[in-house]
């Protein structure tokens, strides 16, 4: 295995870096690249509700990084509870240890939600639990993930809101999916006005997750053609390796 | 340049949330001037007794004299049964003398300023926030449009009270700017998918009320709190009649885009 640091000077240094929604899609391409952009003694933290999925994943990527010492968790639990949350922050904070030169936090589990007129919205337990996932839920676990370690200089911070278009943009019978991706914006913009030290980016995928496109084209018929995770996940991986974006600004897979 | 202005707001069924104090207090009194006899005001919030000296103080205005009436509904907007209660009362209200249902989702909370983003590591906290501020919002909004439904002749209005923290982030205000950032896109929704509806994201800008005195008491960031206070000072903060008077005419105007965003500045 090549060394990463002749191949590649730049890397995302020693780092711990948590994704969510890392069983499938884009959270899992990302979990790929982000492992080989990793210093060793690095620690990998993949949040998903599947065990044995990222049992799976883990294999992998401890057999594919073994010079690296990459260190990965699999950390099996619902982020739509408390319990889910506060679960995955304690494990990174047993890992973050002073020699630790980078946090790097990926909220990119999310739900689609359902795909419907406004009107039929009557229901609030189903507002609220969509939204309990898809904002409270990032806000909770950035938060505590935040609250890790003190700052210091050489420790760098970087938090990650996984956006789309329609953070922006209103999409008809979308306004579940529509609503939630701009409050996360908006949530993640007065962070990164707050905290000088920390980098907050908002990356807009473009359609393509697998998984959520089928349940898109289930619910409305209409194919967004995704394209391979891989490729987004590429561009999001030059964003953080690069680290020129502005704190706070909403990037788009075709703008980058 | 002469104005197709209308003079009125029609026979409405006119339903304010958060209509017991500051800005929907007023709505409601504005609306009951500008609304025919036979219109009907739903009152609704959670102080039963400020709703009540309202309902009253309406009573004996003119309007209330002349046949306008006025229902409070004392209601939980966060829970089931304080929507079903709105919803019931807008329904029994509705008639076919009706012809303008005018709907001002103005209930909300500033949330807790006094903190940072960073410090909201309790979902629950979070949560609550959301479902009193953007979810009880859709769903009312939601289910009375079901129940009043579209009808040849009649204007359904749809007004949600904004923000400038819905397009600009402000620092140690992460609930309120992400609750009306949400909502703002709720809405933008809702006007994309019924061309037929009247949907108006107004911001009504900094008034004088018990919310601005807690924003220029409590808030987190010394230099967005010393802007409060000295807005204050300066006797720059907007009375809510004035910025009402704004809303008033350009629902009476009735020209802006559907999900448009108008602020009292840009009037």
């Amino acid at each position: 295995m090549s060394d990463i640091n002749s191949t590649n000077p730049r890397t995302l240094g020693r780092g711990i870096c948590i994704i969510t929604g890392a069983s499938k899609g884009f959270g899992q391409a990302l979990a790929y690249q982000v492992s080989r952009s990793l210093e060793p003694r690095s620690v990998l933290l993949l949040v998903a509700r599947s065990g044995p999925l990222l049992q799976e994943m883990k294999e992998e990527l401890q057999s594919a990084t073994e010079e690296q010492q990459l260190v990965v968790h699999c950390v099996a639990v619902d982020l739509r509870t408390k319990e889910g949350v506060d679960e995955t922050v304690r494990v990174a904070r047993q890992e973050a240890v002073d020699e630790i030169e980078h946090v790097l936090l990926i909220n990119n589990a999310a739900s689609l939600g359902d795909i419907a007129k406004f009107e039929t919205f009557t229901n609030p337990d189903e507002v609220n639990s969509y939204l309990s996932l898809n904002v409270s839920s990032p806000l909770a676990l950035t938060a505590g993930i935040l609250q890790l370690c003190p700052c210091r200089p050489g420790l760098r911070w970087s938090v990650v809101n996984l956006s789309s278009m329609f953070a922006l943009q209103a999409l008809p019978s979308w306004v579940l999916y529509c609503t939630a991706k701009a409050a996360r914006n908006m949530m993640f913009s007065v962070l990164a006005k707050e905290q000088q030290h920390v980098k907050v980016l908002s990356y807009s995928l473009g359609p393509m997750d697998p998984d959520m496109q089928k349940e898109i084209l289930r619910l409305t018929n209409v194919n967004h053609n995704p394209m391979p995770c891989h490729e987004s996940a590429a561009k999001l991986m030059k964003l953080l390796l690069d680290n020129n974006f502005s704190s706070g600004a909403h990037l788009d897979f075709f703008d980058v | 340049m002469s104005s197709s202005q209308r003079k009125d707001l029609g026979r409405a069924l006119c339903i304010i949330t958060g209509a017991s104090r500051g800005f929907g207090r007023t709505v409601a009194r504005e609306l009951s001037r500008l609304v025919k006899p036979g219109s009907v005001l739903i009152l609704t919030a959670r102080s039963e007794e400020n709703l009540r000296s309202l309902e009253v103080e309406l009573a004996g205005s003119e309007a209330g004299k002349s046949g306008l009436l006025v229902q409070c509904v004392p209601a939980d907007l966060a829970q089931m049964e304080g929507l079903q209660s709105v919803v019931s009362a807008s329904r029994a209200a509705f008639s076919e003398q009706i012809d303008h249902v005018i709907l001002v989702n103005n209930a909300a909370s500033l949330g807790d300023v006094s903190r940072f983003t960073s410090s909201f590591t309790d979902m629950a906290e979070v949560d609550s926030y959301l479902s009193l501020n953007v979810t009880s919002c859709l769903c009312l909004t939601a289910r009375l449009l079901q129940a009043l439904p579209p009808r040849s002749g009649l204007c359904r209005s749809v007004i949600n009270i904004t923000s400038l923290c819905a397009l600009q982030p402000f620092k140690s205000w992460a609930l309120y700017c992400t609750g009306k950032a949400a909502r703002e896109m709720m809405f933008r929704v809702l006007a994309a998918e019924e061309p037929d509806l009247r949907v108006l994201s107004y911001s009504p800008g900094p008034l004088d009320t018990e919310m601005q005195l807690v924003a220029r008491s409590s808030t987190a960031d010394p230099d967005l709190k010393k802007t409060f206070s000295d807005m204050f000072s300066a006797g720059q903060l907007l009375t809510c009649e004035a910025s009402c008077a704004k809303l008033m005419k350009l629902l009476l105007e009735d020209s802006f885009t559907s999900g448009a965003h108008i602020d009292v500045f840009d009037l």
